[in-house]
């Protein structure tokens, strides 16, 4: 096995294991190690990291649903919002600074995070 | 009916920040669904899984389409995945969801500390305006 396909492996692990216990995709660690570690391109990491998730949110999204852990009717209803919003961020995207935009939402997150915490 | 529209509404915005700064939907999915409507940390986890999935098949077509998308690298760390996130499913199911949801806010405040470190730095480029150091 050469070392590259060794870190892979690494990776995918961790990020899945993160996946399954926080309900997220992965891509926070899969972008991160592919470019920082697997020196791949940051286009093609997050093309990389997406194929992934398709595999980990699958795995961990069984698990779930199989313990009673998932309101598929409030699922479908976010994913019609969010199918349109993507075309919509594609498009502020192309016209708003990235940094204020990522800031604030950066502060949001936080508040979010630390109201979670307590 | 106002439940729908408001889950409809989350969509519509995490759908939209997820596009415009490149971050996965289960970032927003998860405490929104937990702070704003109420929802088990348990459920709000699987469900965020549940919109995860079918968002990554699509996004996954138009990456591979236009050629990014590193198979020799997707499908080891895919299948490990697979692996790691039944691991951590079973974690988290057998995790109260209290413990849960504090362990997923010291998740989400790191995250937002690493990306409010990296849009600051973004611009402190020379070639957009100098910075006072």
């Amino acid at each position: 096995m050469n070392a590259a396909l060794i870190k892979a492996i690494a990776l995918g692990a961790v990020a899945g294991t993160v996946a399954g216990l926080f309900g997220v995709g992965g891509g926070v660690i899969v972008v991160p190690g592919l470019v920082l570690w697997l020196f791949v391109s940051q286009r093609e990491a997050s093309g990389t990291s997406t194929a992934t998730i398709v595999a980990s949110s699958a795995a961990a999204m069984v698990a779930f649903g199989v313990g009673g852990n998932v309101d598929w009717q409030a699922a479908g209803f976010i994913l019609i919002g969010s199918v349109v919003g993507a075309w919509g961020g594609a498009w502020i995207a192309e016209r708003v600074n990235e940094r204020p935009l990522a800031i604030t939402f950066a502060v949001v997150l936080a508040v979010a995070g630390i109201r979670m915490m307590i | 009916m106002l439940e729908i529209i408001a889950l409809i509404a989350l969509g519509l915005f995490a759908g939209a920040i997820a596009a415009s700064l490149g971050l996965g939907g289960g970032i927003i999915f998860v405490p929104a669904l937990v702070v704003l409507f109420g929802f088990d940390q348990h459920i709000a986890q699987g469900t965020s899984l549940a919109v995860i999935f079918p968002t990554a098949i699509v996004a996954t077509v138009a990456h591979a389409r236009m050629g990014n998308v590193r198979w020799r690298l997707a499908i080891p760390i895919g299948i490990a995945g697979i692996f790691g996130a039944v691991l951590g499913a079973q974690i988290a199911l057998r995790l109260d969801a209290d413990l849960l949801r504090r362990m997923f806010g010291v998740f989400l405040t790191l995250l937002a500390v690493r990306m409010a470190w990296r849009a600051w730095r973004m611009n402190s480029q020379p070639e957009t305006e100098p910075e006072p150091s």
